[in-house]
């Protein structure tokens, strides 16, 4: 008799493990830093939620600042704006500590702001939620035709690439004229 | 809302770009030729790209399809139909690259006037943008030019290879398996499902490959063929051996030949029975043991009260007939052991 069946394999079953009672560990108090945006305005952040930042993280782990001294220098991050820093420090406050899932609902819906977050993420170096970020700007084009996803994305057409290349020559050819003359100038 | 995606850093745009599958980087690089050259650019950087490229030419429709290895459902990335198909008044019809274009099921169909051109447009297309040789091949049987151009094309062997779909019965057939038989190269798999005449005979070699199934119409293959066929896993449908045919064989492999098979299978045409009637000289013996094969990811093959055969080094195989099929396994691993 010959038969075909599912192949299964059937793993032992994990043996019942009992995690060492660890001596209670002293609480150690949680360490605030301050960060503003464009608009200046502060923001309280918990060392543990900046982790998420490896820029801030390396910047913090160098200062050994008291509370007082944090609050009295907060980070300074003038090219991010403040509606997209208050995101990024509320998406840090949401996955302090915790493991980050595949997919992210507290993601920010507003996509007119995706391009602006992008950029903050990328320059703060938050790799999980510059991840998720890219994984909705790759989304905006799925199902899409090649016009739909070069309007999506704005991407020029040939011709208008063509066009900005010829403009780019020209004004590349201005600029070098105009150089040669200002020397031509010096020289006299 | 648009998002300007030229304006975004390199690591984040290549970021996007990994993320993208591969029927969406297809459709996208469509969109312009610098856009194109930006995603051929990243594809040339990337070390290990796990997609695959397989090339389908059935039905005077060639298709592009893609997929991460061992993975068996493929997304088509793009497709190359006949012109006299396009029906505009359904279509979107828009001019790429001087083509008339249409965009459904999340791949673009390229319209050709010479449907052979088309495949292969596609097909280097794709291949060019992703930096990849082709790794399978399914065909129909008037696409057999695809076998030769494939072998031209590129340095890598395929891995898989199907000729497909077979419609009707024929003259043409017979030409389309020969030309296969004669010239495939495929290093994991050659499945043949076509219909081939009565008088049809093929004296060649066939492999190294590791899977040859011939799912139907396998009357033609011989004794000689199968002594002929360098592959681990044979799989023959509707064929004509019978077991006086099959002791031959038994006595090639007992003396090394067909080295590297691990299992034949053996599928009799109109039903006929195969007959445990072994020849003497084969010293088989029977035996209460179970021979199990694993055939696929899900299914493992299980023989028992079967019949035991050595090697002259000591490798041994469990037979069986059971009805119209006769089944093989190999007990590599037991020597080896």
């Amino acid at each position: 008799m010959s038969s075909t069946e599912q192949g299964t394999s059937s793993a032992a079953p994990a043996e019942p493990t009992t995690a060492p009672e660890s001596a209670a560990a002293p609480e150690v108090p949680e360490s605030f830093y301050y960060v503003h945006g464009k608009d200046k305005v502060v923001h309280k952040v918990s060392a543990g939620a900046l982790q998420h930042s490896a820029l801030i993280h390396g910047m913090i782990s160098n200062l050994g600042y008291t509370e007082e001294q944090a609050k009295a220098n907060p980070f300074p991050f003038e090219n991010i704006d403040g509606d997209i820093l208050q995101m990024v420090v509320d998406w840090c406050n949401q996955h302090k500590g915790k493991p980050t899932p595949p997919e992210d609902t507290n993601l920010p819906k507003q996509k007119e702001k995706l391009f602006d977050l992008v950029l903050a993420v990328n320059y703060l170096e938050i790799k999980e939620l510059l991840t998720y970020c890219c994984k909705q700007v790759a989304m905006m084009v799925k199902g899409k035709s090649p016009e739909e996803i070069r309007e999506i994305w704005m991407i020029p057409t040939d011709a208008e690439d063509e066009a900005a290349e010829k403009e780019a020559k020209k004004r590349a050819g201005k600029e070098a004229a105009g150089e040669t003359a200002a020397a031509a100038g010096d020289a006299k | 809302m648009p998002f300007p995606i030229l304006r975004t850093p390199f690591v984040v745009l290549s970021e996007i770009i990994s993320i993208l599958e591969p029927n969406e980087t297809v459709t996208a690089s469509f969109c312009s030729k610098n856009f194109k050259c930006l995603l051929k650019n990243h594809f040339r950087q990337k070390v290990h790209l796990t997609w695959e490229a397989y090339m389908v030419d059935v039905e005077n429709v060639g298709k592009v399809t893609m997929a991460e290895p061992g993975i068996e459902e493929r997304v088509a990335v793009l497709l190359a139909v006949h012109v006299s198909k396009l029906n505009e008044t359904t279509h979107k019809i828009v001019e790429i690259y001087g083509y008339k274009t249409s965009f459904s099921s999340g791949h673009l169909i390229l319209y050709f006037e010479d449907q052979v051109s088309g495949s292969k447009w596609i097909v280097n297309y794709v291949t060019d943008l992703f930096n990849i040789a082709v790794r399978g091949l399914a065909i129909g049987r008037s696409s057999t030019w695809a076998v030769d151009w494939i072998n031209e094309r590129q340095e890598k062997p395929l891995c898989r290879f199907g000729l497909l779909t077979p419609t009707n019965n024929d003259s043409k057939a017979d030409e389309s398996v020969d030309n296969v038989l004669k010239n495939v190269r495929a290093s994991d798999y050659i499945a043949i499902d076509e219909y081939v005449s009565d008088n049809y005979r093929f004296n060649g070699k066939l492999g190294p490959v590791k899977i040859l199934i011939l799912w139907r119409n396998g009357h033609w293959v011989t004794c000689d063929n199968l002594m002929n066929f360098d592959a681990m896993d044979i799989h023959i449908g509707d064929s004509r051996l019978t077991i006086s045919d099959l002791n031959p064989f038994l006595r090639h492999w007992r003396a090394g030949g067909s080295p590297r098979l691990h299992y034949l299978e053996v599928c009799s045409e109109n039903g006929r029975v195969f007959e445990e009637i072994f020849d003497d000289d084969l010293e088989i013996v029977r035996t209460n043991e179970e021979g199990r094969y694993r055939i696929s990811c899900v299914k493992t093959m299980v023989i028992r009260n079967c019949y035991r055969i050595r090697r002259m080094d000591g490798i041994g195989a469990l037979v069986k007939c059971y009805r119209q099929r006769f089944y093989m396994i190999v007990q590599h691993e037991k020597a080896s052991n």
